[in-house]
């Protein structure tokens, strides 16, 4: 029952992203405008897709630090991939994918600084050494962001942060394939750890008792869900909220059991993404707004009502 | 409502320009923290009286040789003092209002300017004209572009859409001076109704808009199309499909300018192409 209200949810909000927009097309000609097969239609897929990773991305990641604040970019990687855009603007780098590739290059970079960092000492990707890692190297991207902003003369660079701050704007068939092509892989990785993961939220000690392999379960899953999140930034900039509130939805409506959770917060998240960017493209037309800005607008008070739940619990 | 609208007026116009400190006689060393004023000082004949500039200020060619002191909206106050300038000209915005102070308090003079529309042009001239002694130039100036824009606004023949960037897609609204130069030019922006200077809108709302020039500011004005024009989602906007371009060089349509009328010319000449 929840599912079927899930998959219609979906639905209805795929509808509602392809049928509503800025441009006035009559509902009989939807079929045969550009504006529905070359717009409307790889952005709202893109929404589904992108959407659907920062969610799995989020349940993943704060299963594996055990802490309900993780957020698929508080692991340094939004800090990366601004690192990676600003520089190529700021290399005069040219070509329509220079953006997408440096910061996906970037989050990368990122991901291996933390991942290293989660292993010196011995450590076995402790949650509080990636915790910390991932806001340091965040915080260090970000100065050396700054700096270039500072010292380079490219006016472009202004716009690199409007992109950095996220939107669906850049959607094509093109990104929509990409994506398509990329996610499944870390999909199946993360959803053959939802046994482990499970294990893991028990805490470290009693998940080695019941059998799993702790290293090789973090490894696996901080991977995976770091690439997603990787892919995601690449080609729509930093989406905030998507990630951090689509878990706790997911675990209050499905509960904390990764096989079914981690699906539910894939369909959450693209529900969420998608209503937030027709939002984005309606409420104040013929403006657009910043998506991050309405997935902020929207999962945040819905957020706090899960917090007032859980406290009144 | 519209006792509020002209009291907001009536600040605007009194908050618009404000000189602070001593004024005594012309300045001959001025720092210009804005590369529309620095051409304005230049076209003044003040060029020689200029001795900083922001790293953005690279018209007329001979700015280039001043000293530039780095960025002008958020301007390096101790870059500015050891210029040893007698009058500093910055852009007026929250930023600039709190280095203007710490300016004043080294006793250096300062003048705020808003300088975003054509008509900013004309009385910015005049009186930056009569703080350089150079008042006649500057009346002159003002007349220019007071001619420029007595006429009434001529009926558009052809509508344009300025697209400055392309992810997210951002155009010109009715707020910017390219909004007039076009409209002077003889083409409606189709985004004139946004009062804003700039908007990030999607390209569906382009598509339905219908421009039939899409206007692009470069570097120079034989540069080809922009890489985006090939995409097929930018494809759905059928002056891109047309390869309707309108690449108007930065030098001349970068800033509002006193060789406004050159640009309306230039825009004319293209579109009649």
């Amino acid at each position: 029952m929840k599912w079927l209200g899930l998959i219609l949810a979906l639905l209805a909000a795929t509808l509602a992203a392809i049928v509503l927009g800025p441009a006035s097309v009559p509902a009989g000609e939807l079929l045969h405008s550009p504006i529905f097969w070359e717009l409307r239609l790889p952005r709202a897929l893109l929404g589904l897709l992108v959407g659907g990773s920062l969610g799995v991305a989020g349940a993943s990641l704060q299963s594996l630090v055990r802490n309900p604040l993780a957020d698929p970019f508080l692991l340094g990687l939004s800090g990366g991939a601004g690192l990676g855009a600003v520089s190529a603007i700021a290399l005069h780098l040219g070509g329509a994918w220079t953006l997408p590739l440096a910061a996906f290059a970037g989050a990368l970079l990122a991901l291996g600084l933390v991942f290293r960092l989660g292993l010196v000492a011995g450590s076995v990707l402790d949650p509080r050494v990636l915790l910390l890692g991932g806001v340091a190297v965040g915080a260090f991207c970000g100065a050396v962001t700054t700096a270039i902003v500072t010292l380079a003369e490219a006016s472009e660079l202004r716009n690199a942060f409007l992109w950095l701050w996220g939107g669906l704007s850049g959607a094509s068939w093109q990104t929509v394939t990409l994506m398509a092509v990329y996610v499944p892989l870390p999909l199946v990785v993360l959803l053959a750890a939802a046994r482990p993961l499970d294990l893991l939220t028990l805490g470290e000690e009693p998940a080695r008792h019941l059998g799993a392999d702790v290293l090789a379960t973090r490894r696996r899953v901080y991977l995976a869900a770091s690439l997603l999140t990787a892919a995601a930034v690449a080609v729509t900039g930093v989406i905030g909220f998507v990630g951090l509130i689509v878990p706790h939805l997911g675990r209050a409506l499905f509960g904390g059991r990764h096989r079914v959770l981690l699906p539910a917060s894939f369909l959450a998240g693209g529900i969420l993404l998608v209503l937030a960017d027709t939002l984005a493209r309606t409420a104040v037309a013929p403006r657009e707004l910043p998506v991050g800005i309405v997935t902020a607008l929207v999962g945040v008070p819905l957020f706090v009502l899960l917090l007032r739940r859980w406290t009144a619990d | 409502m519209r006792r509020w609208a002209s009291l907001f007026a009536v600040l605007a116009l009194t908050c618009r320009a404000t000189d602070r400190g001593a004024a005594a006689g012309p300045a001959h060393r001025i720092v210009s923290l804005a590369p529309s004023i620095t051409e304005l000082l230049f076209a003044l004949g003040a060029g020689g009286q200029v001795v900083g500039r922001t790293v953005y200020c690279l018209y007329p060619p001979a700015a280039r040789a001043v000293p530039s002191v780095g960025d002008g909206l958020n301007p390096s106050v101790e870059a500015v003092a050891a210029r040893h300038p007698d009058l500093v000209v910055l852009y007026r915005s929250p930023q600039t209002e709190m280095a203007a102070r710490q300016l004043e308090a080294l006793g250096i003079r300062t003048m705020m300017l808003r300088h975003d529309r054509l008509e900013d042009v004309a009385r910015t001239a005049q009186r930056l004209g009569r703080a350089t002694g150079h008042a006649a130039t500057g009346d002159s100036i003002a007349r220019t572009i007071d001619s420029l824009l007595a006429p009434p606004i001529p009926v558009p023949a052809v509508r344009i859409a300025y697209v400055v960037w392309d992810a997210p897609p951002i155009v010109i609204g009715g707020g910017s001076f390219l909004d007039e130069l076009a409209a002077r030019a003889g083409a409606a922006n189709v985004f004139h109704d946004l009062s804003t200077p700039s908007a990030t809108v999607a390209i569906e709302t382009i598509a339905s808009r219908d421009p039939d020039w899409i206007a692009i500011v470069r570097d120079s004005a034989g540069a080809p199309p922009p890489a985006w024009a090939a995409r097929r989602e930018w494809r759905t906007i059928r002056a891109v499909r047309e390869g309707r371009f309108l690449v108007l060089p930065a030098d001349l349509f970068g800033q509002p300018s006193p060789r406004a009328p050159e640009a309306v010319a230039l825009m004319r000449q293209l579109l009649s192409r």
